[in-house]
């Protein structure tokens, strides 16, 4: 699934309230006081702007088995990726705002040939979560986010070789979704993921500082400061 | 006693009578400084060129409005105070004003009523103005500028500064001779450069404190306050004669570059200037930007000779800087993570694109109230004719807190060879208000 370096074990599912309080003890400890901002709202209090309580259990479950937060480093919970990706879908990336979104449409055209469903972004998550919590229902049981954490792998593997032959119009849906996962915990804080700039910090990005000029002939050398924001957070 | 009352009498009436022709005596109106030939013409394009060094049209001109049709409002500390109508429109302009009508108001600071204008007009400086230049101002305006039909609101200054005729007295102190007069142990070009800075460009205005009745210290470079630095609005106006001030570090290419163009290799202009530079001294010509820049740098302490070249010396704020170490203070901290990646861990930016923050007159200027307005909203380099770039540098109101836009600029005004007092998150937070009215 995904090849992040020092994730090699699997996790049982982790409480989100309980991850994000175990982030905010790192927080404390790790940022200049001040620069520590108040705790966000836990996970399981957050009012999505636009998924359903069904797409959020979705989606919250989903990032959680793409970036899981046993291991190294934190995981898509503790750095709110669900935040990020309810933000996005619900601004113009949902609404494909930008996009050229006028037919003629081949949803079953060559893959090569790009986004060809007349679905925005949005539409995709909306229609193809029942249609995978349908499908994980009828081959484990239960719908995904009640599966349990190898079950979930196993599923989301089957969704990413599309065994259950999703229907053309949805067919990027495995593909948006670790994409956006991706981006929720890699992208600035500010659009709501990477929260306290985590995965910047586990990769060692120093973040929105804008030149490193004098380090460049210092080799071998670690870069000794901790990221920065666009919006000013250090870490 | 009858005799007491009687002297007592007189006196009084006396003084009415003095009062009276104070207030309404017409002020003798300064006539031509020199005798020109009957036929004189001014040359094609000398009257918009005056215009332009005297930045006539910045002021008289509102926000969006037709040039020169006035309306503009000029925050005074006395209030605010309208800038009139100077199109050659008949009723609402200048149109049924002659050439000694026109001269009085560039002079005598004086309308064609007689009634004294507000010295925001800095008749002090174009007091000094040939004839020639005011005979070929007044024919621009006459022939060239369009008219137009609009009245201006009406000045209301609060008490006692609504009554006009208090300014006779002040402009009995405030003015000196009328015309200039060149200084024969100098150069043309001095003298040229002289003429400019002292007459049509009104440096002064700025560039010279003013003592508690407003007035500008001194007319010309014998007075040791001339040019010495001043304040405008709470923003400080550099010093352009101390060792330290911009004109006497710079070479006098580099200051004519910085006249013509908001840059060169040192700084850039923010505020006032960019806006005297992007409306006025731009459309100078490069001759004429080199003879004021010939003229500051010689009245000033290098009295014109080329500046010490800077030693290639790594400060220790550099080496805070290049070290990075995480337990560094906050205020560097803010540098790292704002600012170096433009102006550069030695604090010297880089030339004519991001100006130079070690000896730069705006951080460590006496009232930090333009450096914080710079961090907080930004600056942008006017467009000019030989450098057309809008060079633009963001604001972080909305990434930095007070306290530490305070801490930053606490750290830019110490850092490097600065040497300036801190300043505190209130000053911050009043410059962030005043934006928000």
């Amino acid at each position: 699934m995904r090849d992040l370096p020092g994730l090699p074990s699997r996790r049982t599912f982790l409480k989100a309230s309980a991850a994000s309080a175990a982030v905010a003890g790192v927080a404390a400890v790790s940022m200049p006081a001040e620069a520590a901002a108040p705790a966000p709202t836990p996970l399981t209090e957050y009012k999505p702007d636009c998924l359903k309580p069904t797409e959020w259990a979705f989606v919250m479950a989903a990032v959680a088995r793409l970036i899981p937060s046993d291991g190294d480093g934190p995981g898509a919970i503790e750095t709110r990726v669900p935040v990020f990706i309810d933000k996005q879908l619900a601004g113009d990336f949902g609404k494909a705002s930008d996009w050229y979104m006028v037919g003629p449409y081949e949803p079953a055209a060559s893959p090569l040939r790009g986004w060809q469903t007349p679905l925005n972004p949005l539409e995709i998550y909306q229609q193809a979560i029942p249609v995978f919590d349908d499908w994980c229902k009828a081959t484990h049981g239960k719908i995904f986010a009640e599966l349990d954490a190898a079950t979930q792998d196993k599923a989301l593997t089957s969704l990413q070789k599309d065994e259950m032959k999703i229907k053309p119009e949805l067919r990027e849906f495995f593909g948006i979704l670790l994409a956006n996962t991706k981006e929720g915990y890699f992208a600035d804080p500010m659009y709501g993921g990477n929260h306290g700039m985590a995965a910047w910090k586990y990769i060692g990005f120093p973040g929105a500082r804008g030149s490193y000029k004098e380090w460049v002939g210092k080799h071998n050398v670690k870069y000794p400061l901790g990221p920065v924001s666009i919006s000013g957070e250090r870490g | 006693m009858k005799t007491f009352f009687r002297i007592i009498g007189t006196l009084v009436v006396l003084g009415v009578v003095a009062l009276l022709a104070f207030i309404f005596v017409p002020v003798q109106r300064t006539g031509p400084v020199t005798q020109l030939a009957a036929d004189f013409k001014p040359a094609k394009g000398q009257g918009e060129y005056v215009m332009r060094a005297g930045d006539c049209m910045a002021c008289h001109t509102s926000e969006g409005g037709k040039p020169f049709a006035g309306g503009r409002a000029i925050n005074s500390p006395m209030g605010v105070i309208y800038t009139t109508n100077i199109t050659p429109d008949k009723e609402t302009g200048i149109g049924t004003w002659s050439l000694d009508d026109f001269r009085a108001a560039l002079y005598d600071g004086v309308d064609k009523e007689g009634h004294h204008l507000y010295p925001a007009m800095p008749y002090d400086s174009y007091r000094k103005l040939s004839e020639e230049d005011v005979v070929a101002l007044y024919d621009y305006f006459m022939k060239e500028v369009q008219p137009v039909k609009a009245e201006v609101p009406e000045t209301k200054l609060a008490f006692p500064f609504n009554m006009r005729f208090g300014l006779r007295a002040w402009n009995w102190l405030a003015l000196g001779d009328a015309g200039f007069k060149p200084d024969a142990s100098e150069d043309a070009m001095f003298n040229r450069g002289a003429y400019l800075v002292e007459g049509a460009a009104h440096c002064a205005a700025c560039h010279s404190p003013r003592n508690l009745m407003m007035m500008s210290s001194g007319t010309n470079a014998k007075d040791a306050a001339f040019l010495s630095g001043g304040e405008i609005d709470g923003f400080t106006a550099p010093d352009l004669r101390g060792p330290q001030s911009g004109p006497q570090q710079w070479t006098t290419e580099q200051l004519a570059e910085y006249l013509l163009t908001a840059r060169n290799a040192h700084s850039s202009a923010t505020g006032e200037m960019a806006l005297a530079i992007r409306d006025s001294l731009q459309y100078l010509t490069k001759d004429d930007a080199m003879a004021i820049a010939t003229y500051l740098r010689k009245i000033g302490a290098g009295k014109g000779a080329a500046p010490v070249a800077e030693k290639a010396e790594v400060t220790p704020t550099q080496t805070l800087l290049t070290d990075a170490k995480p337990d560094m203070p906050l205020g560097p901290r803010l540098y790292l993570d704002n600012c170096a990646a433009c102006h550069i861990v030695n604090g010297k930016g880089a030339g004519e694109t991001f100006p130079a923050l070690d000896g730069n007159s705006l951080v460590t200027a006496k009232s930090a109230k333009g450096l914080i307005s710079v961090i907080l909203h930004g600056a942008e380099l006017p467009s000019t004719e030989r450098r057309p770039m809008k060079l633009r540098m963001q604001g972080y109101d909305d990434r930095l807190s007070d306290e530490e836009v305070a801490t930053l600029a606490t750290f830019l005004r110490d850092g490097w060879h600065n040497k300036a007092p801190a300043v505190t998150a209130a000053e911050v937070k009043a410059v962030r208000d005043e934006a928000h009215h």
